[in-house]
């Protein structure tokens, strides 16, 4: 055996999606290849409308299929091939190998139903946990996230929370089940400060206590400079830079990339 | 509470409370006796913790919900007494952009439906004239007239932002009330949004109450910034001396959290201990179980808003809740 070498929780070849928009082909991901190493934290960042959400949408499954084409080499996690296998048994990867938090919870979540049956469905599926245990579940969930009013937040249907309060319960749900990769993307945008903070903390720690490795995905330099470990830098559909933090930021070597800080940097004096 | 200039928007002791969920149910105060004024092409931003209340205070104002008691006066009228045709003539003078750009944008109309229906609305204009402004404001935050034709789940998170402003702009308001319209958009896109409100600001005379988690866009936009923490507001100042000297403690940890975009800078401060829950407000000060500078009576008594213009070489119109300053 030989010994450190870093196994790959999720590894991407040749990813494409190809979207269809009055009678033209748009690649909106264009052949893209990365490895997402584990327990690390890897930032995808780039401007609006790069291709990070359908990035994220196509290792998911989720990308509607009138709405795009989904083409990879390879997409696995550890041994596992995602890229051929049919829907049905993607239902049971999602959510327990791999979770996913969206840029709109407001989205994500079933406005019929309170969250507490909805992150007690999530313990009860994936976990096989009794309704009890469940729900005993479900509050120190809560509670790592940030609630001190568990049990109100369990009564509530999504429209009686913030958009911040309704992010942290799909952080919560996205956490559940320790699965081996969480994507996360834009996670924090609807936190103020002091509890993205507190989020990112316990996110990041998940990452580095259970082995779960996170895909990152921000528009916010702070945050690739602060939580994350390496970076992938996109532009049009391609990944144009890949680097450590570290690197990134003293030596970036794509010019995108050196745009991409000189307007954080006028953004942030 | 100002210098005489007519105000725009005038709040006062506001509150606004909820029924909740559930087999019991009770009453969350989400926004507690908030006083603030917005002048004329002011940007007054709102800042603060998640769930605090802004969005709550924003559709308040917005009269999207009921405020339980307290004032808003628009342009010297009231909007709480207004009747729905009264409220709907205004609704051509504030705008609104949501936290979430879904729900201003319907997800079975393409972008121009969405952008020609309050010109439709209001009478503005031939056909051919809302078409030409309809592309006018999309050229203004920066989307093509190709746009135009999509539906918004066709467009990227940030895409839909922009078009739910072109969609707030359309009708020439006097104030547009944004609920964190710039979070889910990347720095360059950002600087492009904050750019463009500033000449709105100054080429149009839209005033702006802006919420947003994003401290570093505030502090190129606003002229007044206001923290909000559990209903209140703690800290209202002019933008330049909240972020140089911040009075309130909890606006300091805000400050002490941001992420630095250099790796070799320390890590972000995390704030000890858990947001109180609006359902069961502490006593006293609300910020007082996780305030570092906690003095005896913090627990016991709330503290009142004092104005602190003139102490430590600040500036009028700076107003705290918190006991360290009520001496
Ligand atoms: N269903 C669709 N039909 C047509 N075009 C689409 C569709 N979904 C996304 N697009 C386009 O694909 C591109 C990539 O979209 P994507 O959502 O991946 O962007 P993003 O990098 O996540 O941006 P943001 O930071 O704004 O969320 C964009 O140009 C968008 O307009
Ligand atoms: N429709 C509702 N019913 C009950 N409670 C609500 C409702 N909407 C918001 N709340 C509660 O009011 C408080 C303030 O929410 P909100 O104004 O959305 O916060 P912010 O915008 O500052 O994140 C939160 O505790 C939230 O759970
Ligand atoms: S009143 Fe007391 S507890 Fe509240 S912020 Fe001031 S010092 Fe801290
Ligand atoms: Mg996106
Ligand atoms: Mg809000």
């Amino acid at each position: 055996m030989t010994s450190q070498t870093p196994v790959d929780a999720l590894s991407v070849r040749g990813l494409t999606v190809t979207i269809q928009q009055e009678s033209q082909h748009l690649r909106v991901v264009d052949g893209i290849s990365f490895n997402l190493r584990s327990g690390e934290v890897l930032a995808l960042v780039g401007e609006s409308g790069c291709g990070k959400t359908k990035t994220a949408e196509a290792i998911m499954g989720l990308v509607p299929r009138d709405s795009g084409v989904v083409q990879a080499t390879s997409i696995r996690i550890g041994d596992t091939e995602l890229a051929v296998m049919p829907e049905a048994a993607m239902r049971q990867i999602r959510g327990r190998e791999i979770s996913m938090i969206f840029q709109e919870p407001l989205t994500a979540l079933d406005p019929v139903f309170s969250i507490g049956s909805q992150m007690s469905s999530v313990f009860r599926r994936h976990r096989k946990q009794s309704r009890t245990q469940a729900r005993q579940s479900s509050l120190e969930m809560l509670a790592s996230v940030g609630f001190p009013d568990t049990a109100r937040v369990m009564r509530s249907y999504p429209h009686e929370l913030s958009g911040g309060m309704r992010q942290r319960v799909m952080i919560g749900m996205a956490m559940a089940c320790k699965p081996r990769v969480i994507i996360a993307d834009e996670p924090t945008t609807a936190l103020d400060v002091t509890t993205q903070a507190q989020v990112l903390a316990r996110l990041t720690d998940l990452g580095r206590k259970t082995g779960t490795s996170i895909l990152l995905i921000t528009h916010d330099l702070g945050i690739v400079a602060q939580y994350c470990d390496r970076a992938l830098v996109m532009s049009k559909g391609k990944i144009v830079e890949e680097a450590e933090v570290k690197q990134l930021f003293t030596r970036p070597a794509h010019p995108y990339t050196r745009s991409l800080l000189a307007a954080a940097a006028g953004i942030n004096d | 509470m100002s210098n005489g200039t007519p105000e725009l928007l005038s709040v006062r002791n506001l509150v606004v409370a909820y029924e909740t969920s559930g087999h019991v149910k009770s009453r969350l105060t989400a926004v507690q006796d908030v006083s603030l004024d917005i002048a004329p092409a002011g940007i007054f931003a709102l800042v603060g913790e998640s769930g605090s209340g802004k969005t709550s205070l924003a559709r308040a104002i917005l009269q999207l919900i009921p405020s339980a008691s307290g004032q808003v006066i628009f342009c010297g009228k009231s909007l709480p007494e207004m009747n729905k045709t009264q409220l709907r003539e205004a609704r051509r003078d504030i705008q609104a952009i949501f936290q979430d750009p879904l729900s201003s944008l319907s997800p079975r109309r393409t972008i121009l439906q969405t952008l020609t229906e309050p010109l439709d609305h209001f009478r503005i204009g031939t056909g051919k004239e809302r078409i030409d402004i309809a592309a006018g404001a999309l050229e203004t935050v920066g989307l093509d007239n190709s746009m135009m034709q999509r539906f918004p789940h066709e467009l990227s998170g940030g895409q839909r932002q922009r078009a739910a402003l072109a969609r707030a702009l359309v009708s020439k308001p006097k104030l547009i009330v944004a609920d964190e319209p710039v979070s889910s958009l990347d720095a360059s896109i950002q600087a492009r949004v904050v750019e463009l409100i500033l000449n709105l600001r100054d080429k149009q005379g839209i005033a702006f109450l802006f919420v947003s988690h994003d401290l570093s866009v505030v502090r190129q936009l606003a002229d007044t910034v206001a923290v909000m923490y559990l209903g209140r507001l703690v800290e209202t100042a002019p933008a330049r001396e909240l972020f140089s000297n911040p009075a309130h403690p909890y606006t300091r940890s805000l400050l002490r959290a941001v992420p630095i975009a250099d790796p070799l800078h320390p890590a972000p401060v995390v704030l000890d201990g858990e947001p109180p829950s609006a359902l069961t407000p502490p006593t006293g000060c609300v910020f007082h179980m996780r305030c570092p500078d906690r003095i005896e009576r913090c627990s016991s008594v709330e503290p009142g808003q004092v104005n602190i213009s003139g102490k430590e070489g600040r500036q009028e119109n700076h107003r705290v809740r918190c006991h360290l300053w009520n001496s």
